[in-house]
């Protein structure tokens, strides 16, 4: 299948990285997921997954990591010039506020879930996030439907006159 | 006949003074009596006569702005009352009062020049005696300026005294505050840590009981292997994971759920036999769900252990309970430092050596006071990561800790100050220091009689040897 929409999880703790990847099976086949455990993996996973023809949509991503922190990773991507579009959550027990404040100043997060999350809350952000996403890039809104929130994107069907072309 | 009188001879001129009223009616006219008690003038009042004290006393008195009074001179046989108000015209600036019985000889300002032109023969002692007032007064002036210089120097040094003890008593009220602070944290700590055990210890009794159960439902021998394969499953990094669903997809083409995939991916070899050979009889999904199972006790296990162990080494490491020094291996508390600070030391390399020590008399919280002060500056100084290293030894004597980095290392200027209290290089930003916990640590060592010496290593980084002497409680 072409242009899929990825989901990256970046988290150095395997246990951790296992209950993610868990709890994001349910989307899994509309949104294929893939994992890091550092920054640098994390991107080289990334541009992989473009230079195979996909998109990333959403990234999850733990502050505390091994090397470049994730906070840190997120502002780079910023200057990227296709992933700067992706959906950015921070996933963390260990974000102070000045690293936070910086995450949404400079990085543009789009969220911020605390760790322990709750599987409603993250399955909850994670379809809101991937909606934003693909009704802010313009995508094939229609193919979606069953996966993300049916009522904005159909709303957004509305108001632009997109098409299943 | 006019005679001449010396600057110094107040007495003379006095006497001839008194002499010359004694035989004119007319000057004894002029003779006042005041009585004790009685003021002359006050403070502020313009005089247009002048008096002569030919006997008794009086005082001065100047009383200044915030209503404090000075006393000034006193006033004596041959002193003038009044006698800068009445040459300048100016109020008085002092207020005159009797102390002793006074007669004085009283000049109107508009008798002056009558009087002088009657009496010439009195004109030059009265000037003289005039000057000899004046010089008085001069005199004091000298005197006084020269007491209160000394009094300033004396105050002076009075100040800086009490400077240095106000000091000297904000370093130890800071002390003091950073201890009941440590006192309480360690309390709270500690508080803490026996809460937790409690679900610890129910979490790690539930999971190994959970395990049991499920040990004995799978129904066939296949979902039984599933399950213990599970079990026994580590978890493998997410670049592993990777490889592996590559080799899985072109293994099991038929397996399309990519969620699928990546289970089949994280399983052993052993369990992907099970699959294979079971193709037909049962569904993959189910024998997935075996291994999950398996896998998900087993993290759970993993979990409730660790918590387990952090608890555990809190606790010791808190040591709250025992306030008494005891005989002890320090090299527990090292351990449980460290297991304390894996949070702050995950990214660094840790290098740990430590040799067999002897059991010394101390208090092992304290001790782990200082561990933690070491590491956590070490921690600070390798923030993009570096090595750590913590060996322990001895000889007949004394017991060794060296705890090492290999950081920028210690500048010389900061090596002579680095365990006076108050002194941080932690001033900005979010780092704040107070520049207490070497000082304590150091005070601690020195306490059991040990030495703990900062310095620089040859190739790179800080050093601190801690040495304590080996004695029994």
């Amino acid at each position: 299948m072409d242009n899929q929409i990825y989901i990256v999880i970046i988290e150095d703790e395997l246990e951790v990285m296992e209950a993610l990847l868990g709890d994001l099976e349910f989307i899994e086949p509309n949104f294929p997921l893939e994992a890091a455990n550092n920054a640098e993996e994390a991107v080289s996973v990334m541009e992989q997954i473009e230079a195979d023809g996909h998109k990333v949509g959403l990234l999850l991503c733990d502050h505390v990591l091994p090397g470049k922190n994730g906070i840190d990773l997120l502002i780079e991507l910023q200057n990227h010039p296709t992933l700067k579009h992706s959906k950015k959550v921070l996933v963390t027990g260990q974000a102070g506020l000045e690293d936070t404040v910086q995450a949404i100043n400079k990085a543009h997060l789009d969220y911020y879930i605390a760790k322990p999350w709750t599987k409603e809350e993250l399955q909850e952000v994670v379809t809101e996030k991937l909606t934003d996403y693909v009704i802010e890039n313009k995508l094939n809104l229609l193919q979606y439907m069953s996966a993300l929130n049916a009522t904005r994107l159909a709303e957004a069907l509305r108001e632009n006159g997109l098409t299943d072309t | 006949m006019e005679t001449k009188f010396t600057l110094h001879d107040r007495e003379s001129i006095l006497k001839f003074l008194q002499d010359t009223i004694n035989g004119s009616v007319e000057l004894q006219q002029h003779v006042k009596k005041y009585e004790k008690g009685t003021v002359v003038f006050t403070q502020g009042q313009r005089l247009n006569y002048l008096s002569l004290i030919l006997k008794g006393r009086a005082n001065l008195r100047h009383v200044r702005y915030d209503g404090s009074s000075l006393d000034l001179l006193k006033f004596e046989p041959g002193h003038f009352m009044g006698l800068l108000a009445f040459t300048t015209g100016n109020p008085s600036l002092t207020t005159c009062t009797v102390v002793e019985d006074i007669y004085a000889l009283r000049i109107e300002q508009s008798e002056f020049e009558q009087y002088v032109n009657d009496h010439p023969d009195l004109r030059s002692p009265l000037q003289i005696l005039m000057m000899i007032n004046m010089s008085d007064r001069f005199l004091q002036n000298l005197r006084l300026e020269s007491q209160m210089h000394s009094l300033n120097q004396r105050l002076k040094a009075e100040s800086e005294e009490l400077r240095m003890a106000y000091r000297q008593l904000e370093s130890s009220h800071q002390k003091l505050i950073h201890q009941e602070k440590m006192a309480t944290l360690g309390e709270l700590v500690a508080g803490f840590a026996h809460e937790i055990n409690n679900p610890a210890a129910a979490l790690i009794r539930s999971a190994e009981a959970l395990k049991e159960n499920f040990q004995e439902l799978p129904e066939t021998e296949s979902m039984a292997l599933m399950f213990k394969s599970g079990l026994d499953a580590e978890p493998i990094s997410s670049s592993e994971i990777r490889e592996r669903m590559l080799e899985i997809q072109k293994r099991f083409p038929y397996v399309e759920d990519r969620s699928a995939t990546r289970k089949l991916a994280q399983m052993p070899e052993l369990a992907l036999e099970v699959i294979d050979s079971n193709r037909k009889k049962i569904s993959i999904t189910q024998l997935i769900q075996q291994f999950e199972a398996g896998k998900l006790i087993h993290n759970i296990q993993l979990a409730s252990a660790r918590i387990a162990g952090l608890v555990k080494s809190l606790k010791s490491y808190s040591r709250q309970d025992k306030n008494q020094a005891e005989m002890i291996d320090i090299r527990t508390g090292i351990k449980d430092t460290i297991l304390v600070l894996t949070n702050r030391l995950k990214f660094l390399d840790v290098n740990i050596e430590l040799n067999e020590i002897p059991e010394t008399c101390a208090r092992m919280g304290e001790l782990n006071q200082v561990w933690t002060n070491i590491l956590v500056n070490a921690c600070e100084i390798l923030p993009d990561g570096g090595q750590i290293s913590i060996k322990t030894w001895s000889d007949e004597n004394s017991i060794f800790v060296e705890i090492a980095d290999n950081g920028p290392g210690i500048p010389p200027e900061v090596l002579s100050r680095i365990f006076e209290p108050n002194y941080t290089t932690k001033n900005q930003g979010s780092q704040f220091g107070l520049g207490l916990g070497l000082a304590i640590s150091n005070q601690i060592i020195r306490k059991l009689g040990g030495n703990i010496e900062a310095s620089n290593n040859k190739v790179a980084g800080a050093k601190f040897l801690t040495s304590i002497p080996i004695v029994k409680c």
